[in-house]
């Protein structure tokens, strides 16, 4: 595995907002709690500004192998870490400056060429947890061997190229997506979500791309078949068919019927649909601030089993908002990416 | 019996019919209707809407023509004595091949009094965009539609009345507005969309927006406005599948007064009627960059 899918990230912070405790407890004891409010009509209200702000790797770091959990001296040693990039990130500087010296230092990847994207200043949240995903219990995404050779693909293409057309850069690049697996908690502005509630949905707006999903809430005693029923197939789209369900407080949403794009670049290979792709998502209150996400993920074109994540997501004051996202509108990187694939390609048919 | 029972059918329709239209026009008549109300006492605009009209094509009173981008049939010079007295409008040869399909269905309009108050220079501006409508109009590029454009494209829009948040989910590209029903700041920045601060009058929803850039049109005919626009929108339950736009377009930069449009929204009833994704984005990247790689991937072609 390469080292640099290893910690993906959205990074970083918005200036005034409040402080966080410092650790999330492993997912195994959080115990829901009814600190959550109720809506107008009666179900339990995630509605508000909501990001990832932890700095847990996905997918666990070779050299944490066959361990869960740091110990307390590590995870002290990571806040101060934190704090201090926080802080030079706050003065302005970026990239290596900020203390990591190598995109396989970074939080996403290309962070350093990126990183102008990224918001500044608020530490991540430092937790004992050494990855993401919790299943399989080696922490470690199963992807089939081609792709993993997919992803070792991207990895070299990503920020170098070739660019000879625009079905060369990645969707994110397109500024189409980069898909729904990692829409809640990913991306390098730290993956900013909106939920609104309105009886019978729950939608969430995705500031990156301005990806929106209207998920219809169901009764929570439909059964399978039902559910099956209801996600004909007939119509196959980038962010699937969603269909959401209240099991107790926690949100259940089953999605299926997503379009093939695996033809396509893809930042991230484990973000890419295909048709054989299912995703399980369960958003659970934990706190006033924070919702267990978790996501299973099962899709044989990509993996060799289901694999599951679990990610802490923050809920921000009430003064923050999602803004538009005008990506494709002042894609100029795009006309410039193609120039500068010609330009390359004269001077190389010139030598 | 079975004559009579469809004649009572047929009959009770017609008044059943009568009734809503009546309604629909009249939004100030003497007993408004009252709209039923959500949870926490609002008047429900949730649900699925669209505009039936032309106005996406030109907002003002239009008769039906060959195509959005015209050209005039060339002067019969060849044969002479028989120049071609009158003018005559041929699709351009870039929308030529869609035949009806690219035809424009004429329409009354939905601005009041069918006059756009523009100054002269935004006159000739309005014309210079008709003239060049492949290559200028927003739409053509899966570019955000804008307010009050959105409303009224063929496309439907969902109204998801959450607790201090009301979204306008647009299916044409994939737009949505948020309409903040509690106080916020001002925006950060222009935008395509606007920034929307919304309030109740009565049953009627108030949006006023703000905060737009120049490069939104009103319609496909050229209608434009600059970055000062200011937009009122009023969202009025009128029966129970019927909303009342109304629309205040403000612009001193453009127009030398505030002028309006209205019409009805239709709620969709189609069986499983939901907003779907129109990512249009990968639709027009041949179009917009085909042409600038070492390769187009439409012909194969080696770009020099």
């Amino acid at each position: 595995m390469k080292s640099h899918s290893i910690v993906l990230m959205g990074a970083i912070a918005i200036a005034g907002a409040v402080a966080m405790p410092a650790c999330y407890g492993s997912p195994s004891t959080n115990a829901p709690s009814p600190a959550s409010g109720r809506t107008a009509w009666g179900d339990p209200d995630l509605q508000g500004v909501w990001r990832y702000e932890g700095a847990i790797p996905l997918e666990r770091p070779a050299q944490l192998e066959g361990r869960a959990t740091l110990t307390a001296e590590e995870v002290a040693a990571r806040e101060r870490v934190e704090k201090e990039q926080a802080a030079k990130r706050l003065e302005g500087l970026e990239g290596a400056a900020v203390g990591r010296r190598s995109i396989a230092e970074s939080p996403i990847r290309g962070n350093e060429y990126n990183s102008f994207w990224q918001d500044h200043g608020r530490p991540r949240q430092v937790s004992n947890r050494t990855s993401l995903v919790v299943d399989p219990a080696d922490g470690q995404i199963p992807f089939t061997t081609d792709a993993q050779k997919a992803e070792a693909r991207s990895a070299a293409r990503y920020g170098v190229g070739p660019f000879e057309s625009y079905l060369d850069p990645d969707t994110g690049e397109r500024c189409l997506t980069d898909g729904v697996t990692g829409m809640m908690w990913q991306g390098p502005n730290g993956g900013h979500n909106r939920i609104v509630q309105s009886p019978g949905y729950v939608t969430i707006l995705h500031e990156e791309y301005r990806d929106r999903r209207i998920i219809p809430i169901v009764s929570s005693d439909i059964n399978s078949g039902e559910l099956a029923a209801r996600q004909h197939g007939a119509i196959r789209q980038w962010f699937g068919d969603s269909i959401g369900r209240w099991e107790g407080d926690a949100l259940v949403v089953d999605t299926v019927n997503f379009l093939d794009r695996t033809n396509y670049e893809w930042a991230n290979i484990w973000t890419r649909p295909s048709e054989s792709l299912h995703l399980v998502e369960r958003f659970t209150r934990v706190d006033a601030t924070t919702i267990e996400y978790t996501v299973t993920v099962e899709d044989p074109t990509t993996f060799t089993r289901p694999w599951t994540a679990v990610i802490p997501i923050t809920k921000l004051p009430d003064d923050i908002q999602i803004y538009e996202y005008a990506c494709h509108e002042g894609n100029y990187a795009m006309p410039n990416l193609l120039r500068g694939g010609r330009t390359e390609a004269a001077r190389t048919s010139s030598r | 019996m079975r004559p009579l029972f469809w004649i009572v059918v047929i009959v009770a329709s017609a008044i059943a019919g009568a009734t809503v239209w009546s309604q629909v026009p009249q939004s100030s008549a003497a007993e408004p209707y009252a709209a039923p109300r959500t949870a926490d006492g609002r008047p429900d605009l949730n649900g699925i809407w669209q505009a039936i009209n032309t106005a996406n094509f030109d907002i003002q009173a239009h008769a039906a023509r060959p195509a959005m981008a015209i050209v005039p049939a060339s002067p019969r010079t060849d044969t002479p004595g028989l120049v071609r007295a009158t003018h005559v409008d041929l699709p351009a040869p870039s929308v030529r091949p869609l035949g009806a399909v690219g035809g424009v269905p004429a329409g009354a309009g939905v601005v009041e009094g069918n006059e756009i108050p523009y100054q002269p220079w935004a006159l000739v501006k309005r014309k210079e965009n008709a003239d060049n409508w492949v290559e200028r109009d927003p739409e053509i590029k899966c570019f955000m539609p804008g307010v009050p454009r959105a409303t009224y494209m063929p496309y439907p829009f969902q109204i998801l009345q959450g607790t201090n948040k009301i979204l306008m989910a647009y299916e044409f590209a994939g737009a949505t507005r948020t309409i903040h029903m509690d106080t916020v700041g001002d925006s950060p920045a222009s935008t395509w969309m606007g920034w929307s601060r919304g309030r109740w009058e009565g049953d009627t929803l108030v949006v006023d927006v703000t905060d737009f850039n120049e490069e939104t049109w009103f319609d496909r005919a050229g209608n434009f406005h600059s970055e000062a626009l200011h937009v009122v929108e009023r969202y009025t339950p009128v029966s129970p599948h019927h909303l009342m736009y109304e629309v205040t377009i403000e612009d001193p930069k453009v127009f030398t007064r505030p002028w309006k449009m209205r019409m009805p929204l239709y709620r969709r009833f189609d069986a499983d009627a939901q907003i779907r994704e129109y990512k249009c984005v990968e639709f027009v990247e041949q179009l917009m960059y085909g042409h600038l790689g070492v390769v187009d991937p439409a012909t194969g072609t080696i770009n020099k």
